[in-house]
């Protein structure tokens, strides 16, 4: 319940970011560069002045856009990666499952910094190399489906009926698994979040001078002596962005578990 | 030994053929500052270790093949050339004692101390001298001095204690460029060994007041001191650690809790994190260094003078400085702050300084951008003052219809870049030794004898950068300087932005730290702990 | 089900001789994947922009100079040559020299791993310390205000992102006792005290969000298991509850716990980059970092591949292991 409640307040915050700040996130102000949380700037200045209020809040869009779409992207690929493999098995399916254990065991951050490195600071190569490090878990997820499913009476059946292969897959197995997917996305939310801001925090994130929490909190780790509030709010911006992914996930989970 | 006794082992043809150069740095150089690596110590005490917390780690220690000035920072303590670049901008003799310059001013024979030893224990002749120069002007040995040494034509050793140096035309600054930001002084043969390249990230081999004890990789560089070391008395620290401590909110922490005892620190901004705290000194100085925005000409519309004038002309440095650097520095025309005494134009004498809004604004209409266009500015991941400096930046330009967007990328990106002449429009962010041949002709000559990194091909100015180069009555040198300034300030290529200050915080039982105007840690030749 | 069970891979194995069949298999499936690895990593590293000699002569660039740096190198050859030269060197153990550091290899990255190995191990040990209690607490007094409160702290503790709770535990630790950990990382071989006191804030920021992913699996799984058959028999019978809980519920969460203790161990090696740069520790993962930084071929394909390397043993050993604590388990 809690979970939905502050998942409805973070959507709110996403698609009417007007309805918390008047201030704009972008315009600088250097004389009122570091100004501690007041009633004019309820979450302080950043060190050139923008309201950092309005910074989290215009972020939210953007750090959450790009982790969403990291993640239907890793889906839809691993996803129907995985169920090919899976249901086609043998060579196929060993080299894909070798491949997938490469870039499962590279260090996330570290093929991130290589990823933007290699394609450019640009968001879109931000949301690919998250996508290609979370592939390899729906991969797995679905392939493991794929199989069990592929043993099942109803695809035996299926089969014995003489569907063809393509139809069977589509039709009874990603019903199937597609929820295990589903409930995947919400969990793994938070860790897509997490690393987002990792990359942010080195750099790599979105560009300035566009507002993203990891972006902020890089800015902020430099002035955690005098400004601690540069980095304590988009931190905690995350922590309940993710609180509630958490929640909700999890109550999905459990109705599926009980099903 | 003082400064005089430097000069006392000169004799007054020295001291003539030094150039007025000498002569002009007693007016403008401060009291004292003619003393090698800063003033000695009174009452100073030998031993101790200190620890120097670094933000930026050296890439590598090899002073011949590595330009990187976070190595410079650290080479000067353990290699030495043949001269000091004193903060007042004289070349001072530092493993030479003195020279004769030939009356066509194209053979140097210079003297060399005696009784300098390497860390290896041998001596030094003049055969190493000869070898180490010869080595690195030698561009097929791939170090980044090379082109400093291009008008060399001969070094050789006449005996042991001498070596000529002959130069295919007249060269004010040949005794800077014997300086210490490229190579040193290395006993001969040495890079005969295959392995003598990467070797010197783990042993010295130079002649400086501290040898190379370890270099661990995101750990720390430590030096001790050469007990061999020519200088008698000094260095007065037995042992320094260069704490390598990747970002500042950590190196700020640990000042304040005396985990480190001294740091500069990058964005002097950071100063007021640790201002008020009990038995931290703060200290701020001048610097040869320069932050400046680079218009490739190579990026349209850039190839148009107008337009780069009308950029300039909407540029706020003051803002940018306040923004990026909490104002601590100087903002400046077309010359580094700690030189724009020596060697700078006025800023009165120079075009395109103050912000005019509506002249930009015409010069775009002029260059067939009424409505101005859109451009993108890299500026470079790591280089924190960069990114508030950006967004700065962007509003400026706004205000004459250009539409900044800003691409923040790796400093290796970044760097391949710059040198295959594609920078575009972007931040840099470098520093001098106090020579204006040194600062402008590699960057701003025209190709061949010049990189001209930002395709500027000027010919007028590189005319100037060559009658500069060969000229040395300084008062005629520096006329010819101000006047190539005159002509980078019309027509932009680069817009110097500001110097930021040397900040250094130290505890204050960390005495006699002299912070160098070029960044480097010359200064802990002469600290000492209390 | 959560993802870790999808990662889990058993293969078959019908009785103890084939045991040692059974590892040869997947030893041999590493060395395939290592050397797949291998190529992945080559061309990676030499598709991001820029290389070691670009970087050495920075905005002194002189073209000649960076001609004879690059053949120093071996940078002119065409990378398959280059990499069946490194290839054949590392088959015969020689992993080269660094490029910008001038030591072998194979030292600087054992160094670093070993202080990664010391954080990811410690980190585990404090997570497992606080999280298994919480778990089995949690489990017991299900549904009433002590579980509620753990099940608070499960949830903040994932939620918060690692590096933020270690800027913030730096921050207050600075400001609210005056005290930072040492900034030069000293081995614990050499002076434990220093070394703990330099490992204590690191290893409390990533801990504490392991602690609540160890509590959170430890509870759920406990609670499953009081509603199976086999549990409800036993109390039925009448066996006394710590015996229930012995020798059946422990051992039925050993081996998820197992996974899911392979799972953290492989996640620090290569993840802990950021807390590593935070709190100026010579690790893995910043010198993965800076050796992209400074394009240092020979060490960062070096480090790559013992990360690697060591995921696919540590998954190798997990699997081993449910065999070890539960016989009847049928790697298949």
């Amino acid at each position: 319940m809690l979970g939905l409640v502050l998942l409805a307040f973070v959507l709110v915050v996403v698609a009417f970011p007007g309805l918390f700040t008047g201030h704009s996130p972008l315009t600088v102000n250097v004389d009122k560069a570091l100004e501690a949380p007041s009633s004019a700037h309820l979450f302080g200045t950043d060190d050139v002045g923008r309201d950092v209020l309005a910074r989290v809040v215009h972020g939210a869009r953007i750090t959450l856009s790009i982790c969403a779409s990291a993640l239907v992207l890793a889906a839809v690929i691993g996803g129907a990666l995985g169920l090919f493999s899976g249901f086609v098995g043998g060579r196929i399916d060993m080299l894909l499952g070798r491949l997938v254990d490469v870039i499962l065991s590279f260090p996330p951050i570290i093929f991130g910094v290589m990823v933007t490195g290699i394609l450019g600071p640009k968001t879109l190569n931000l949301v690919f190399a998250l996508t290609v490090v979370y592939v390899p878990l729906f991969f797995r997820i679905a392939r493991s489906g794929a199989m069990s499913e592929a043993g099942m009476t109803y695809v035996e059946a299926a089969r014995s009926l003489g569907l063809s292969q393509s139809r069977i897959l589509l039709r009874h197995v990603v019903r199937n698994v597609l929820p295990i997917v589903l409930v995947q996305c919400m969990v793994l939310f938070p860790l897509v979040l997490q690393i987002q801001a990792a990359l942010g925090f080195l750099g790599l994130g979105v560009q300035p001078p566009t507002p993203d929490w990891g972006a902020i909190l890089q800015q902020g780790k430099d002035y955690i002596l005098l400004a601690p509030w540069m980095s304590a709010f988009p931190g905690l911006a995350i922590l309940i962005t993710a609180l509630a992914l958490t929640l909700v996930g999890r109550g999905l989970q459990r109705r599926m578990d009980r099903r | 030994m003082s400064s005089s006794d430097i000069f006392g082992v000169m004799d007054r043809r020295t001291l003539l053929a030094l150039g007025g150069f000498a002569a002009a740095a007693a007016i403008i150089g401060p009291a004292g500052a003619t003393d090698l690596y800063g003033p000695k110590g009174s009452g100073a005490k030998s031993g101790g270790t200190l620890n120097m917390g670094l933000l930026v780690e050296p890439p590598g220690l090899d002073p011949f093949h590595q330009a990187a000035d976070a190595r410079i920072r650290l080479t000067v303590l353990i290699y030495q050339g043949l001269f000091y670049e004193s903060p007042d901008g004289t070349a001072m003799p530092l493993l030479a004692e003195g020279f004769d310059l030939s009356s066509d001013r194209l053979v140097y024979t210079i003297r060399l101390r005696k009784g300098v030893k390497f860390h290896t224990g041998q001596p030094m002749t003049a055969k190493d001298v000869a070898y180490s120069y010869n080595y690195i002007r030698d561009a097929k040995n791939g170090s980044p001095g090379a082109g400093d040494f291009a008008m060399i034509t001969a070094i050789e050793a006449v005996d042991d204690a001498t070596v000529k140096i002959t130069i295919s035309a007249p060269n004010a600054a040949l005794p800077m460029t014997l300086g210490n930001k490229y190579g040193g002084v290395v006993p001969a043969g040495y890079f005969d060994a295959a392995d003598a390249k990467t070797k010197l990230n783990q042993a010295s081999v130079g002649t400086g007041p501290f040898k190379l004890s370890e270099f661990k990789p995101n750990s720390n560089a430590t030096l001790v001191r050469n007990p061999d070391y020519w200088e008698p008395g000094v260095p007065y620290l037995d042992r320094i650690n260069f704490v390598f401590v990747p970002n500042a909110a950590s190196l700020l922490v640990g000042l304040r809790n005396k985990r480190i005892d001294i740091a500069t620190l990058s964005r002097p901004q950071d100063v007021k994190q640790v201002e008020g705290v009990a038995g931290l000194v703060i200290e701020r100085k001048p610097s040869f260094n320069q932050k400046a925005i680079d218009l490739g000409a190579e990026l349209k519309p850039l190839d148009d003078e107008r337009v780069r004038r009308a950029i300039a002309l909407a540029v706020d440095k003051d803002e940018i400085m306040r923004a990026s650097i909490g104002g601590l520095g100087n903002t400046i025309g077309t010359m580094v702050a700690g030189m724009q005494e020596s060697w700078g134009a006025p800023l009165d004498k120079l075009p395109n300084q103050k912000v005019d809004i509506a002249a930009a604004k015409k010069l775009l209409a002029e260059a067939g951008h009424p409505d101005g266009f859109e451009l993108t500015l890299t500026s470079i991941i790591g280089y924190d003052w960069m990114d508030a400096a950006a967004v700065t930046l962007r509003e400026q330009l706004a205000k004459i219809g250009i539409k900044l967007a800003i691409q923040r990328v790796e400093l290796g990106v970044w760097v391949k870049n710059f040198q295959s002449k594609q920078m575009g429009f972007t931040f840099n962010d470098w520093a001098t030794v106090p020579d204006p041949n040194l600062l402008f002709y590699r960057h701003f000559h025209k190709a061949p004898e010049g990189a001209d990194f930002r395709n500027w091909k000027n010919d007028a100015a590189s005319a100037l950068l060559d009658e500069g180069r060969v000229e040395s009555d300084p008062a005629k040198r520096r006329e010819i300087y101000i006047r190539y300034q005159q002509a980078m300030a019309e027509s932009v290529p680069t817009i110097m932005l500001f110097s930021a200050d040397h900040v250094v915080v130290r505890a204050d039982k960390v005495k006699n730290y002299d912070q160098h105007p070029t960044g480097w840690y010359y200064g802990l030749a002469r600290a000492w702990i209390a | 089900m959560p993802f870790w069970r999808g990662c889990s891979r058993r293969q078959g194995l019908k009785d103890a001789e084939s045991m040692g069949a059974y590892i040869v298999k997947r030893l041999a499936a590493l060395v395939v994947t290592a050397l797949l690895t291998s190529v992945v990593v080559f061309l990676l590293v030499r598709s991001v922009p820029g290389d070691v000699v670009g970087q050495m002569l920075g905005q002194t660039s002189d073209p000649v100079a960076a001609k004879a740096l690059r053949e120093f190198f071996g940078l002119d050859q065409p990378v398959w040559q280059q990499y069946l030269g490194w290839l054949g060197r590392v088959i015969t153990g020689d992993f080269g020299t660094s490029w910008t550091r001038g030591q072998p290899v194979l030292g600087m990255v054992g160094s670093a791993l070993a202080v990664t190995v010391q954080l990811a191990f410690a980190t585990l040990l404090l997570a497992t310390l606080i999280g298994v209690p919480l778990g089995i607490l949690a489990a017991i007094y299900e549904g009433r205000m002590l579980d509620r409160l753990i099940q608070c702290f499960n949830l903040l503790g994932l939620a918060a992102p690692v590096f933020w709770i270690g800027l913030m535990l730096l921050f207050g630790v600075s400001t609210g006792f005056d005290w930072s950990p040492p900034l030069m990382y000293v081995p614990p071989s050499e002076a434990l005290g220093e070394n703990l006191s330099i490992m204590a804030l690191p290893v409390l920021s990533l801990a504490l969000l392991q602690a609540a992913a160890y509590s959170q699996f430890v509870r759920q799984n406990i609670v499953s298991a009081l509603g199976q058959d086999y549990v409800r028999t036993a109390i039925a019978k009448g066996l006394p509850v710590r015996s229930i809980f012995f020798t059946h519920l422990l051992r039925n969460i050993a081996i998820p716990l197992v996974t899911f203790m392979g799972l953290i161990l492989i996640q620090i090696l290569g993840g802990a980059v950021i807390i590593e740069s935070l709190f100026a520790l010579p690790g893995l993962g910043r010198l993965l970092l800076s050796s992209i930084e400074t394009r240092d071929y020979p060490v960062l394909q070096a480090g790559l591949l013992v990360v690697v390397v060591i995921a696919m043993l540590v998954n190798l050993v997990v699997d081993l292991s449910y065999r070890i604590i539960d016989p009847r388990v049928q790697l298949s």
